[in-house]
């Protein structure tokens, strides 16, 4: 009876010594599982493209001349959002060369260009699934949970192991963290699709895939380009901790200013990122509201 | 007496409805909502009712048993309260919802018979493209199209190429009036603007069949009745065969060739407005059209105090000519009926009366205010209650109604109408003992 009564004592006390769950010892095997099976397959097939694709985006954008960049910029911004958004960015991007990180800048640009091109390539097909699909979601959508809330430091330790250090695990990381809005938002707005609108598609004899590129997605599209938005958003942040694996640009700046103590050239990285973060946001929310499916006033 | 040889036309008359096969023919449809819709089915086949189902299973009957057939160029009305089943029944009808059990077949003669509820997906998609369209009680057009461009969207889907369905788009606007619009977005139209594109998009496909689920009930009223009449007008010159969805009786009599009522997923009654109005089977019929208004939907026909010896006397007979004399009426005017059954000539105390066609009295009528006591009037049997009472403002004396061949069906004088308006009926149709008060049929025959 003593002895029963000790013993419960004990576990009251200290009830986490009664079971040790090793995962950190799991983590590590499966880390280095995985690590030591797929090391050779990541580094043949999936760095060659993301690579190709960074570089052929940043030779492309370091080529222009700053002025015709600039140029470009106002004009983009002013076809998809207005002329004041046009100069807000021209002005913007002009200081961040009159700082002096212009080639930077164009480097973190190319480095989000295309995490967010991959992230659409993969979270589109992905986001439309999940909106057909029940079962597909409720798989996804923990995962989902997983890769956005997940400190962005965790996943740098499993990329440099694959991929090594550099922009590529960099992007890889970015791309993994950045998806899931476009999964979620693409999911969400092809559902929120009037249903009559649907019926009446249906009603004419459309097949699903006319449903969906004639009346889902172009009705989906302001909604799907809040979440590209967001995507442009989060990658943009992540690109900065990127640079703890290698990963150039801003970011590099930001993180080489902080370990040197050199306060001036962490701001002018930051303050960097600050303005480019606002003339994308801008540039794709002017997008969003101008799109083809902006004409959603119902009808009713 | 001798009976009066007359009355066989009229009857035979009567009886004309039923010509060609359906275009659309329903057998026992019914739709049941829930888990497992066919495992109540055995259920309600067992007789059990409703209620009891719906308590004990948690599937609810949408539709239950209901039969009907469209035949060719009419506008056949589904009429019922909200919640009876029938936009349900509507959307069975293209498949938009699977049918529990039951079978539809669609009767084209450019495609021959097919059984709508056992198609598959692919042939189904192309009997939507080609042979159904449809038009939604909200409209459901896409906002990010134009107007001309969701007119067009089903000749898109059938891979027309854009010059030709652009041409047909714009053919089509034009027929509702909208052409103007064409290049506008539908947020930018009216409500009653918004379902014109909503009706043309319907009538672009040149699909034989046009469903339409409600499609004035979103609109005002005043909006509401041109849309009716402008949907009989396109109806004339297309004749389509046009499944009409509503909730709103005069809606139905005024467009509807035939009507079918339904109370809680049960066609009660299917009919023409007039066999409804007159013959109401159920008491919830009865209760239905009431309040509707009979001047538009009965006809002359059917209120006539019909030629027989029951009504009338012979008082004498002259070169083959009959002459009849209203049983117990005041004034001592006497029909010339010749041995065709034609109206000869019309004697009040023994002057001749003047007769006038219908279309000669509204002629006269547009001239001279004053009503007249001299001239009786002759109408068709296919005139509606309006057109007699237009009549009656114009004479004092009884109209005469005819049949197609002119020879004389029955007389229409005061009781008459008076029958018609209150009871919406004739003195010998509709005569629905269970349905009609014993104080409302002691009106009716006090009158006389």
């Amino acid at each position: 009876m003593n002895e029963l009564m000790d013993l419960l004592r004990g576990v009251l006390a200290a009830p986490f010594d009664l079971l040790d769950i090793p995962v950190r010892a799991w983590i590590t095997d499966i880390v280095n599982w995985i690590v030591s099976m797929f090391r050779g397959f990541f580094r043949a097939y999936i760095s060659p493209p993301v690579r190709s694709v960074m570089e052929t985006i940043q030779w492309a954008l370091s080529s222009i001349p700053p002025t015709v960049f600039l140029l470009a910029v106002f004009l983009v911004a002013w076809r998809s959002a207005s002329w004041k958004v046009g100069l807000f960015s021209v002005i913007a991007l002009a200081l961040i060369g009159f700082m002096g990180v212009w080639d930077q800048m164009i480097l973190t640009l190319s480095l989000i260009t295309t995490a967010v091109i991959f992230s659409i390539i993969i979270g589109l097909p992905l986001g439309i699934l999940s909106s057909r699909s029940d079962l597909f979601y409720t798989i996804i959508r923990p995962i989902l949970d997983i890769m956005q809330t997940t400190p962005p430091f965790v996943y740098l330790v499993p990329a440099v192991m694959l991929f090594g250090i550099g922009n590529v695990p960099g992007l890889i990381a970015t791309i993994i963290f950045g998806m899931p809005p476009v999964i979620r938002l693409t999911n969400l707005a092809i559902r929120q699709v009037q249903p009559d609108l649907v019926e009446a598609a249906v009603a004419f004899g459309s097949t699903r895939r006319e449903i969906l590129t004639k009346v889902q997605f172009p009705l989906a599209m302001p909604t799907i380009m809040a979440g590209v938005n967001q995507t442009i958003m989060l990658s943009l942040s992540m690109v900065v901790i990127a640079a703890i694996i290698g990963a150039g640009g801003l970011g590099l700046e930001v993180y080489a200013g902080l370990e040197r103590l050199n306060i001036g050239q962490a701001f002018v990285g930051g303050i960097g990122i600050v303005l480019l973060a606002m003339v994308l946001d801008r540039i794709t929310q002017g997008l969003g509201q101008k799109g083809p499916g902006a004409k959603e006033k119902r009808s009713k | 007496m001798r009976m009066l040889r007359f009355e066989v036309s009229f009857f035979n008359g009567a009886a004309n409805d039923q010509g060609g096969p359906a275009l659309i023919r329903a057998e026992a449809v019914t739709k049941i909502f829930g888990p497992n819709p066919h495992s109540v089915l055995p259920l309600l086949e067992q007789g059990q009712s409703k209620d009891d189902i719906q308590r004990e299973t948690s599937h609810i009957i949408g539709v239950c048993n209901a039969s009907f057939s469209l035949e060719p160029g009419e506008i056949f009305v589904i009429m019922g309260l909200s919640g009876s089943g029938k936009s349900t029944l509507i959307r069975c009808v293209n498949r938009l919802f699977e049918p529990t059990s039951g079978k539809i077949f669609l009767n084209d003669p450019d495609h021959g018979e097919q059984e709508i509820t056992a198609l598959d997906q692919e042939a189904l998609r192309k009997v939507r493209k080609y042979q159904m369209s449809m038009v939604f009680q909200h409209f459901a057009l896409f906002p990010h199209r134009t107007v001309l461009s969701n007119v067009v969207y089903g000749l898109e889907i059938q891979g027309k190429h854009k010059a030709e369905r652009e041409e047909e788009g714009h053919r089509v606007l034009k027929m509702v009036g909208l052409d103007s619009w064409a290049n506008t977005y539908p947020s930018e139209l009216s409500g009653g603007m918004q379902q014109r594109v909503g009706l043309a998009r319907g009538l672009a496909t040149q699909a034989k069949v046009l469903l339409m689920d409600e499609p004035f009930s979103a609109l005002d009223p005043l909006i509401k009745v041109n849309m009716q009449q402008e949907l009989v007008k396109i109806q004339d010159e297309l004749a389509r065969t046009i499944l009409f969805i509503t909730h709103d009786l005069d809606e139905a009599m005024r467009i509807g060739n035939h009507i079918a009522i339904m109370e809680a997923g049960e066609i009660v009654q299917i009919g023409t407005p007039e066999e409804i109005l007159v013959n109401p089977r159920t008491e919830y019929v009865a209760n239905f059209v009431e309040h509707a208004d009979p001047t538009g939907v009965i006809t002359a026909k059917t209120i006539a105090l019909p030629l027989r010896d029951k009504y009338f006397d012979k008082t004498h007979e002259r070169n083959g000519i009959q002459y009849l004399h209203r049983k117990g009426g005041e004034r001592s005017i006497e029909y010339g009926i010749d041995d065709q059954g034609k109206l000869e000539n019309v004697r009040w105390d023994d002057r001749n009366v003047t007769v006038q066609s219908l279309e000669d009295a509204y002629k006269a009528m547009a001239e001279e205010s004053e009503r007249r006591d001299d001239t009786l009037v002759t109408c068709r049997g296919t005139c509606v209650l309006r057109d007699v009472l237009r009549c009656r403002s114009y004479t004092s004396l009884p109209i005469i109604v005819t049949d197609d061949s002119g020879r004389v069906v029955g007389l229409i004088d005061e009781p008459e109408l008076i029958t018609a308006i209150l009871e919406k009926r004739g003195i010998e149709s509709g005569s629905n003992e269970s349905v009609t008060t014993e104080r409302e049929a002691h009106v009716a025959h006090g009158n006389d």
